[in-house]
């Protein structure tokens, strides 16, 4: 998760993800590709291109928060007056053949026109597919009957997704768009596949006797097709846009070059531009630490190779301390402000960075079972870090009482005259550069903390501790995106920043891992 | 804690003595032994991480010393600092710990405490 500028801007989704479980998730996914079967089928069976394609609702699934909004809305209501029309015919006709499951919104095609106050789309399609196939009469009602009646048994299924709240269906839709992005390319596949059946489709229905309002009816319906079919295209470029821009930005951001948004300093160049850069990019390879870390637990590697990659990990920490050291010598409050970091994380903030008694508290529960001497050596080391950060805090608090001092010394009320405390201001620039010295101890005092702990875990403690470590301060982001973007709070106005793909990794391991070794 | 000033800093003949021989000296004459600055806050730092520890160092505030420059000079060269004079500098039993790092890292690594109580600084 990137620094604090993205994290008001995206994630503004996740307000649906309240109460959200894993298998919520997986359900949502099951349900998804349950719906796109039958949307496929209905397809393949009519034939002619009224219910034209999933093909938008699709892309909005993939294309998840952002698409589904606003584009399937605007489609069906684009479409909902052409297929009023058929709707019509179907009464007209009869559908008493069709027997209600006792389903709540199964066929309302018996009941009069109210059916049409429907919030979930998938239903329209099943009705307008039975009412065309009744009245269409085609020759292959058999096969038709077939398709209905497995529209039916697939009906259950949509019909629960599809009476939830339209909020949960948007919220299924974003799920099933997170956790199945690589399904897009599967998705796109059955797409072409139902153009291909489209046209075969529509070249049975030459040989029919047409009267004019079959005639009309098809013209609407290819009309229809023709709109729906140029607004795929249009989400489908919109995409893959949105895809080059993320390229954009990843290659932008490892080049060092500033795009704005991410950094507290509008300078590019400055030491904090650059810096909030590299976290950013810091933290995206911790991320891949981590997963090897948890590959390699997993897979129950040997502890020399299991070792290889804790070491990784505690060097990326020491990276990570390398680059605070270089930022402190050139903006030394802008590390102290711990505006690099999210806002959770920068509540706990101890001299620019993380507290290392406060981090052993909570590591100690994640590291059972500990032997008798390790437990020692942990308490003690505990002890130990409390009494240096208690030193450190004294000197930083005496060093802060200096600089106030020095900078309300001299007369006050003095007007606009800078000359007069000038001397004061160069005493006091000296003293801010002690400020730096502070930090770097802190520092230290933190990567020797870490090195400790590794000395005193086995290979497979240390890897756990370290995972735990990492999923810490990804909850913790994960509660600052949550907090920025609660309900009614920046959601509106952020609709058009898009979280980036890292994010929406970052989010969904974050939900996977609800319930990892914690 | 105890704050010395040099006692010898009258005699002409004392005063050429090389300072890191007094240095030395001075390190080697109680358990623990910090060079340090009045002014500066790293210096009250770790006097008061002894102090949290039950430890009460021997200080010289060089800065009120006469000779305190030219033992700066001596205490960063044994450090091996390069640029300015890294205080505090620690010696624990006569031996060199270090500057404010060390301490640190030594603390933390358990080391620190067995030197103490090696010197005779901390009891239990």
């Amino acid at each position: 998760m990137n620094s604090k500028g993205d994290s008001v801007a995206r994630d503004n989704f996740t307000h649906y993800f309240t109460g959200v479980k894993g298998e919520i998730i997986v359900k949502a996914v099951q349900e998804n590709q349950r719906l796109k079967r039958a949307i496929w089928m209905a397809n393949h069976r009519v034939g002619e291109t009224g219910v034209s394609d999933s093909g938008p609702l699709q892309q909005s699934l993939i294309y998840g928060i952002h698409g589904s909004t606003s584009t399937a809305t605007d489609y069906f209501n684009q479409q909902g007056a052409a297929y009023f029309g058929e709707l019509e015919e179907a009464l007209m006709h009869g559908v008493d053949g069709m027997k209600s499951d006792g389903d709540r919104k199964a066929y309302p095609t018996a009941r009069p026109l109210t059916l049409e106050i429907f919030p979930s789309w998938p239903m329209r399609y099943q009705q307008i597919i039975r009412g065309k196939s009744q009245s269409a009469g085609s020759p292959d009602s058999g096969s038709a009957q077939n398709t209905i009646s497995q529209l039916e048994s697939d009906s259950p299924v949509s019909i629960k997704v599809c009476s939830d709240h339209s909020g949960h269906q948007k919220q299924q839709e974003m799920m099933a768009s997170d956790a199945s992005r690589t399904g897009a390319a599967a998705a796109e596949q059955q797409d072409g596949a139902q153009e291909k059946r489209k046209a075969a489709g529509s070249a049975r229905k030459e040989g029919k006797l047409l009267d004019a309002k079959t005639v009309r009816r098809l013209a609407q319906n290819r009309e229809a097709a023709k709109k729906s079919r140029l607004r795929k295209k249009q989400l489908e470029s919109s995409r893959i846009r949105l895809q080059q821009l993320e390229q954009e930005l990843q290659r932008a951001r490892s080049q060092g070059i500033f795009l704005g948004g991410c950094s507290a300093s509008g300078d590019i160049n400055s030491g904090a531009a650059i810096f909030d850069m590299e976290y950013a990019q810091w933290l995206d390879d911790y991320g891949k630490h981590l997963s090897e870390l948890r590959g390699g637990l997993q897979a129950h590697l040997l502890d020399v190779n299991l070792s290889l990659i804790v070491d990784q990990c505690i060097a990326h920490h020491d990276d990570l301390f390398n680059l605070k050291a270089a930022v402190a010598k050139s903006d030394v409050f802008h590390l102290l402000s711990g505006m690099w970091t999210s806002p959770a994380e920068r509540c706990f903030l101890w001299m620019g960075g993380f507290r290392p008694s406060e981090l052993i508290k909570i590591l100690m529960p994640q590291l059972d079972p500990l032997t008798e001497q390790q437990l020692m050596g942990i308490c003690s080391l505990q002890q130990s870090s409390q009494q240096a950060e208690e030193a450190l805090s004294q000197g930083l608090e005496q060093l802060h009482q200096s600089l106030a001092e020095t900078v309300a010394s001299g007369p006050f009320n003095d007007g606009a005259n800078a000359a007069n405390y000038m001397s004061q201001m160069v005493v006091a620039l000296e003293k801010v550069a002690h400020l730096e010295g502070f930090v770097r101890q802190a520092d230290h005092l933190r990567q020797q903390t870490l090195h400790q702990l590794r000395r005193i875990l086995t290979v497979r403690q240390a890897a756990r501790c370290f995972l735990a470590i990492g999923e810490y301060y990804s909850r913790l982001r994960l509660l600052s995106s949550l907090w920025a973007s609660r309900p009614g709070e920046n959601f509106i106005a952020n609709e058009s920043a898009f979280p980036t793909a890292t994010d929406l990794q970052v989010i969904h391991q974050s939900q996977q891992n609800q319930f990892p070794a914690f | 804690m105890q704050y010395e000033s040099a006692p010898e800093y009258w005699y002409v003949r004392q005063s050429r003595a090389d300072p890191l021989e007094r240095v030395e000296r001075l390190a080697s004459e109680s358990a623990v032994v910090v060079f340090s600055l009045s002014t500066c806050c790293m210096c009250h730092a770790v006097k008061r991480l002894f102090c949290g520890m039950g430890v009460h160092p021997t200080v010289y505030e060089l800065d009120e010393d006469p000779r305190g420059r030219d033992m700066e000079r001596a205490l960063a060269r044994l450090v091996g600092a390069a640029g300015p004079p890294p205080l505090p500098v620690v010696f624990i039993g006569g031996k060199l710990v270090g500057a404010m790092d060390m301490v640190m890292a030594s603390h933390i690594n358990g080391t620190l405490v067995p030197l103490l109580k090696e010197a005779g600084a901390l009891w239990l």
